[in-house]
């Protein structure tokens, strides 16, 4: 008994050492430096709750919580939806399944800096290229208006996580026990009723896992804001984690930096824990 | 270096600063062994390890170059050198590097809100041969009234509207003639009536993504007049006027007009490697740091082709914006010796003639001291920010002095939003003085 209690802690050890230098401790010292006026270097002064009631009225930041808050949703349900979708088509018995499922995994592969980048070269050049030829206002003057930077941002988040939601619904959806699916043939389901009734309780586990990553990385995008937009037109996609790094780095307000970067903290968790909650309650087991 | 917002060149900025780390280490190695044979026979040679770390990142491998020229000639100096570039991530590695306790001997500061924070840690660099040698309007600025200064400047650059020769003789302008808001508007009229004879497709190419191109060098030109074109005094000032608001919004207009478009998603690089390095442009505004890209782009053009002219600017016409981007501090946390061995590395390179040679020849500097009359300018582009610094026609640089962000942060969206419809330019100039005035808080 004590030899498995010293084997637990022998094991435990190194990530717990790991965890609380890199994430426990920091986040203290960050709550704890968002009430002073710490510029980087030191502080001279406690500031109370100076830096929240600042926060209030800070029109920037509630204007990319709120630009965040409709990315995360927007890009949640297609990510699902997308990557739902990839994942059936190739659990199908298409011929090229194989070759279709490296393909669709491979944005994952890129940087999301890289992949900004790319991107803009297609939504501002190739797309106003298109435009031109085939006549349609639509393609052109990409990432100039917030409508369309949105936009951008959202579809360049999907292609590149969408293979990756769609190989965790892969393991899910190999994992539907054939017998399942004949008995609901011989019964004379549908294929929407096999879909609806069969497959979809039994890949619920799977939600929890996508929604919580889907949601999670929405809310965190940093890089591709940054090489897509770069937050213009005037900071209008400008979304939580690049308003935080600004106010930080280019406004040097560390500590105003830091109190943005703890309320930010408190909603993630706030939101994710509660999904996490409601999922877990709603999953099937076999 | 100003082009603080620029991704491309930011990223480019991480490697080549990472590499500098790496050589830099592998330089140190390489060095420790024959010093420590050394040492064996001749106990005179202390070594002074001398770290640099500095924010203009191109001129990186000329600056190693140099650095071992001069560790050639002095055994005892060892010299690290950490280029970061690129305005934010320069300065947020410097203050990580100082808070962990790894401060570099020498460092690079760019402007009032630099110094101030790293005041405590600057020597006084008065009793240098470079400062005594500093042109007028260099170093006043970092100038105590003690007499005491904090710094010393890198160079001078300057900006204006770069103009293609070619479109302009063809379009049968003068664009030297050019000194009012009035001339230039009928100038550009004149261009964009011939657009197609001319082969271009716009007068200017205005990149409304980097804000900085309007916030920082086209909003200083109206903005330096009422600051009395001193940075310390934009430091200091509690509010912003705008006296010239009105003719600061004329002079953006007519480049949003006739401007490639989108204005707002169009960036520094599409600005001057696409549109205008190829001639799809009469001119943009821009400075001579541009030059460098230029000549990758198309040498012969770059050479022969270019020429610049200062903004517009009512009772102040024909004089070209010159400033200086990045100060040298030397760090007063050592000792004696390694301070007094840092001032005379910096003075060496600005007034040997070794040292010399390389700030005009391979630096590509416009220098900011005295005693360079006798060598070539290498750029065009550059021996006219110098022609302009030398005769005095010169407007101040004020933008170094704005409050930290607020450009980036506050200034420069409210312009964009101004052109993207989003504000008029009332509610622009409104915002951007609240904000001023909250950031002076």
């Amino acid at each position: 008994m004590k030899n498995k209690e010293m084997t637990f802690w022998l094991f435990i050890t190194p990530v717990l050492l790991s965890l609380s230098l890199v994430v426990i401790l920091p986040v203290l010292m960050g709550i704890f430096y968002s009430f002073t006026n710490w510029d980087g270097l030191n502080f001279t002064a406690f500031v109370g709750m100076d830096h929240y009631r600042r926060l209030i009225g800070d029109e920037q930041f509630l204007q990319s919580l709120w630009f965040t808050v409709r990315f995360a949703l927007t890009s949640i349900i297609l990510l699902n939806v997308i990557g739902l979708g990839l994942a059936l088509l190739v659990t199908s018995k298409l011929k090229s399944r194989n070759l279709l499922r490296t393909i669709f995994f491979m944005p994952n592969l890129i940087g999301g800096l890289i992949l900004g980048f790319i991107w803009q070269f297609i939504f501002i050049r190739v797309f106003s290229t298109i435009g031109d030829v085939i006549g349609v206002e639509v393609l052109k003057g990409w990432l100039s208006t917030p409508a369309t930077g949105f936009w951008g941002l959202v579809i360049l988040t999907v292609w590149q996580m969408a293979g990756y939601i769609m190989i965790i619904y892969i393991a899910y959806l190999q994992g539907v026990p054939k017998e399942l699916m004949e008995s609901a043939e011989i019964d004379g389901a549908t294929p929407g009723q096999k879909f609806r009734h069969v497959i979809f309780p039994l890949i619920a586990p799977a939600f929890t896992v996508t929604m919580f990553l889907t949601l999670s990385n929405s809310f965190k995008i940093y890089d591709q804001n940054l090489s897509l937009t770069g937050g213009g037109p005037y900071n209008s996609t400008q979304m939580v984690a690049m308003n935080i790094v600004d106010t930080a780095f280019s406004g040097n307000q560390m500590a105003y930096g830091q109190s943005k970067a703890i309320v930010f903290f408190v909603i993630v968790a706030i939101i994710s824990l509660s999904q996490v909650y409601y999922n877990k309650k709603r999953e099937v087991d076999l | 270096m100003l082009i603080q917002n620029n991704l491309n060149n930011s990223n480019k900025i991480f490697f080549v600063g990472a590499c500098a780390l790496l050589l830099g280490a592998c330089g140190n190695e390489d060095g420790a062994g024959p010093g420590g044979m050394g040492s064996n026979d001749d106990s005179s040679g202390e070594t002074i390890q001398l770290n640099i770390m500095q924010g203009k990142v191109e001129f990186n491998t000329q600056f190693n170059e140099l650095a071992d020229q001069y560790m050639a000639e002095n055994d005892n100096v060892q010299i690290e050198i950490t280029s970061v570039g690129g305005g934010t991530d320069y300065f947020t590695q410097l203050t990580t590097r100082f808070s962990s306790g790894d401060e570099p001997d020498i460092f690079s500061v760019a402007g009032p809100n630099e110094i101030e924070q790293f005041q405590d840690t600057m020597a006084d660099m008065s009793d240098t041969d470079a400062a005594a040698a500093a042109l007028e309007g260099t170093i006043e600025n970092v100038t105590h009234d003690d007499g005491r200064i904090d710094a010393i400047p890198y160079n001078l650059e300057g900006y204006g509207f770069v103009y293609n020769m070619e479109v302009f003789e063809q379009a049968g302008i003068d664009p030297e003639a050019l000194s009012t808001y009035e001339e230039l508007r009928d100038a550009v009229e004149t261009i964009d009536s011939q657009k197609e004879t001319l082969g271009i497709e716009a007068v200017f190419a205005l990149p409304g993504a980097e804000s900085w191109v309007m916030g920082d060098h086209l909003a200083n030109v109206y903005l330096s007049p009422e600051l009395n074109e001193s940075p310390l005094e934009a430091y200091n000032a509690e509010t912003l006027a705008f006296e010239r608001a009105d003719e600061f919004q004329r002079m953006l207009d007519l480049q949003v007009d006739y401007s490639i478009e989108p204005v707002l998603s169009l960036d520094y690089s599409q600005q001057v490697e696409e549109y205008f390095s190829l001639g799809q442009v009469a001119m943009i505004q821009q400075g001579n740091w541009i030059y460098p890209t230029l000549e990758q782009m198309d040498p012969e053009f770059a050479e022969s082709n270019v020429g610049m002219i200062p903004i517009p600017l009512e009772g102040y016409e024909d004089r070209l914006p010159v400033g200086v981007p990045n100060y040298w501090a030397v760090n007063d946390n050592n000792d004696d010796a390694t301070v007094q061995a840092a001032k005379d590395f910096l003075d060496w390179m600005y007034l040997s003639d070794e040292g010399k040679d390389f700030v005009v020849s391979e630096f590509n500097f416009v220098p900011a001291y005295e005693g360079y009359e006798d060598l070539e300018i290498s750029d065009p582009l550059s021996q006219i920010v110098y022609d302009y610094s030398q005769s005095g026609d010169t407007l101040g640089w004020v933008f170094t002095g704005f409050p930290t962000g607020y450009q980036l942060n506050e200034f420069g969206p409210n312009l964009q939003a101004y052109i993207g419809g989003e504000m008029t330019w009332e509610e622009a100039i409104e915002a951007s003085k609240e904000a001023w005035e909250s950031m002076r808080q």
